[in-house]
């Protein structure tokens, strides 16, 4: 079979599979959050910390999607 | 950087203490402790005590009034009056106060009582007016008479039946003279116009209750007028209404020009006032004298203590007492930094406010931060547009949180001009394609030198970090972090021998080594965590190495606005047409714009407040809060 269809493949499903995980997180994250801001306003640094902690695993999706791609 | 404080203590003879508290009051340097520990609390003496509800009385009475004037239309002179009368005892403001009162509180109720029924008559009579329109045509049929009591329903019209069912009853409570007319007067109403002799009121009122049917009731003036005459009257009414709040509202803001000013200049001095005796609850007191503990910056204490000495004499004393370590861990926090980084004093605060004694992150995050969005964003043409909009709104906002933001964004779009001439991009390709820009990182096909810059700008600031945590808790002497940061950094230190021996960059044979370093700081992190530690300390170990690799987000969100922008101008050249293609790239550059400002902001203050400040920030500080003046405006 063609590698570099696979390759593709594999880099689509390290990206993707990765942003759903985020998202699936940050749905929840930003639901609380919304919820915790609108008793408390002073928490909205705190939330954003919060909010940006899974996006962390879409970065490492692309940063390896990006290696499957280009680095030989 | 946070400023130094230091803990003071004033004690003077009581006689002393009315000048003591206006002294410091006026000096608004010290922020007041809740109350002194070491003696007894001062007792108010009955005077002042007595004072303290004279003067909350009149403040409250003063603010009632000026919230029933109007708005003067300039306040000029109002700084100017407010350090005039400031100086004036306070017996002397209070007297000028109530006899200004004795003028005024009659005839400013009096007028805002008449306005307020003005208006309210002025909204309800065109009501009023409107439905007596609508039956004007029922009433014409209708002759008047005399010692006959008109009375006007109005009826949802789906359940306009009921006006059969009170024609049915009517007959038998008046004898049969009556007289009732209906229609429908709009698409939701039917109206209906009674007309009976006066003596059977009741007995149609009890009805009409009965049946719980609205009946149109007009203001008392009017109630006893023909039906048909009240409509005329109801706008003649309404004309006069107008004139009269016209009079009204401007003698009200003739007495206005003429007091606001002092009435405000007044309740703001009093309410000093009422603050100079208010704090004495916090102070303590012997037999002879007063006791005042607080918090100050350090490079104040001489200066305070020369005012002292000048408005209140020799008999009191400023000392600075030791710093205990439970003082400190209460004391008052002021971030003081050079004008560039002040602005990033309010990202700061977003967090939180560091305590007081750590390290304050506002410098370093000044120089990181617009890097970081300009390597990411790296677009001489979206900095520009960027740093146009960002000047626009620095200029129309005001001093605050919003003005501090513009003014970061200002910083960083100047580092993302610097960052997009050395990518070679303007609009995406478009400034080579169309300037002959030169590339000399052409970041879209040095994916691989790209990310190791990013993760070496993650190994310095998280260096930097642990750097600054492990001095922090050399100085604080707080064993468990000490131990804590230097072990995670051996391991770093390990991993990384290890990972440069198989990528060539160090010989093979420093792999056992590096391996050998990465155990001990692991042994040393399972140690200072205890039995937990046996579980953790890889966790944490690999957490960190995280925290690092974090530092790719630089590398991949900015790829991803360079291949934004590629779509943006390939799908643009793809139509053919000049203007559909004009219009269809600027959409795509503008979404990419929005969101070359928002991911960059966000992403940057992200690895600052999770990768960054993990490894020293200690939030949880109070502000200051001095004992002093609010002023006026």
């Amino acid at each position: 079979m063609d590698t570099a269809g696979l390759l593709a493949i594999g880099a689509g499903l390290a990206v993707g599979l990765a942003a759903i995980g985020t998202g699936m997180a940050q749905s929840r994250i930003g639901a609380a959050g919304a919820g915790a801001i609108a008793e408390k306003p002073e928490l909205v640094g705190t939330m954003i910390v919060l909010l940006a902690i899974p996006e962390t695993m879409v970065i490492l999706g692309f940063a390896v999607a990006a290696i499957i791609l280009f680095v030989k | 950087m946070l400023v130094q404080m230091t803990k003071i203590q004033i004690v003077g003879t009581l006689g002393e203490l009315d000048k003591a508290v206006r002294s410091l009051h006026r000096a608004g340097v010290v922020q007041l402790e809740e109350k002194v520990e070491a003696v007894d609390p001062l007792v108010l003496d009955p005077g002042a005590a007595k004072q303290r509800d004279e003067l909350a009385l009149i403040i409250a009475r003063l603010d009632a009034l000026l919230t029933l004037m109007a708005k003067p239309s300039s306040p000029r002179g109002l700084a100017a009056e407010y350090d005039a009368q400031t100086l004036r005892p306070t017996a002397d403001v209070i007297a000028d106060v109530k006899s200004a009162m004795t003028q005024l509180d009659a005839p400013v109720q009096n007028l805002a009582r008449r306005r307020e029924e003005l208006e309210s008559d002025r909204v309800t009579l065109p009501r009023y007016a409107k439905t007596m329109r609508q039956l004007m045509p029922l009433a014409a049929d209708m002759a008047p008479l005399r010692n006959y009591e008109t009375v006007a329903l109005l009826v949802e019209r789906k359940s306009a039946g009921i006006i059969e069912l009170i024609r049915q009853q009517l007959p038998s409570i008046t004898q049969d003279q009556f007289e009732l007319v209906s229609q429908d007067i709009d698409k939701d109403t039917t109206a209906a116009l009674l007309v009976f002799p006066r003596e059977y009121s009741s007995a149609i009122q009890t009805l009409l209750g009965r049946e719980a049917i609205t009946q149109v009731r007009l203001p008392e003036e009017l109630a006893n007028v023909p039906f048909n005459e009240a409509l005329g009257k109801i706008e003649a009414r309404l004309a006069a209404i107008l004139r009269e709040l016209e009079n009204v509202n401007r003698e009200l803001s003739a007495l206005s020009t003429e007091w606001r000013v002092r009435l405000a200049v007044w309740s703001a001095v009093l309410q000093d006032r009422l603050q100079e005796v208010e704090v004495r609850s916090r102070f303590g007191a012997t037999r002879y004298t007063f006791v005042i503990v607080g918090w100050m910056p350090s490079r104040g204490v001489a200066a305070l203590r020369r005012t002292l000495e000048r408005e209140v004499g020799d008999r009191i004393l400023l000392e600075e007492l030791p710093v205990t370590e439970h003082d400190r861990e209460h004391a008052p926090v002021v971030l003081s930094n050079p004008g560039p980084a002040k602005p990033f004093e309010f990202l700061v605060k977003l967090m939180a406010l560091p305590r007081y004694g750590t390290i304050d992150p506002t410098p370093i995050m000044a120089i990181f931060l617009p890097i970081f969005f300009g390597m990411i964003l790296g677009d001489v043409g979206y900095a520009i547009v960027v740093l146009l909009g960002a000047i626009y709104l620095y200029r129309r906002a005001k001093p605050g949180g919003m003005r501090s933001l513009t003014l970061v964004i200002i910083y960083c779009s100047l580092w993302s001009i610097v960052f997009g001439f050395w990518y070679g991009e303007f609009f995406g390709e478009l400034g080579e394609k169309w300037f002959g820009m030169h590339a000399y990182f052409p970041r879209g096909q040095m994916v691989q030198p790209l990310f190791a810059f990013s993760i070496a700008l993650g190994i310095v600031q998280i260096g930097l970090g642990f750097g600054l945590g492990i001095y922090q808790a050399l100085k604080l002497r707080q064993r468990h972090e000490l131990l804590d940061r230097v072990a995670k950094v051996i391991a770093l230190i390990g991993i990384f021998a290890m990972l440069a021996s198989m990528t060539n960059f160090l010989p093979q044979e420093m792999f056992t080594p590096g391996f050998a370093i990465t155990m001990v700081g692991t042994a040393l992190l399972m140690y200072t965590l205890g039995w937990i530690g046996l579980l953790l300390a890889p966790i944490e170990i690999l957490g960190t190495l995280g925290n690092i690799l974090s530092y790719l987000r630089l590398a991949a969100i900015g790829l991803s606005s360079v291949y934004l922008a590629m779509v943006a101008n390939e799908l643009a050249g793809l139509f053919g047409n000049i203007i559909i293609g004009i219009i269809v790239g600027g959409l795509f550059h503008a979404l990419n714009i929005a969101l070359g400002i928002l991911s960059p902001t966000i992403q940057s203050l992200r690895l600052h407040y999770v990768e960054f400040f993990q490894k020293f920030y200690e939030g949880g500080g109070e502000g200051f809060v001095p004992f002093k003046r609010e002023g006026i405006l």
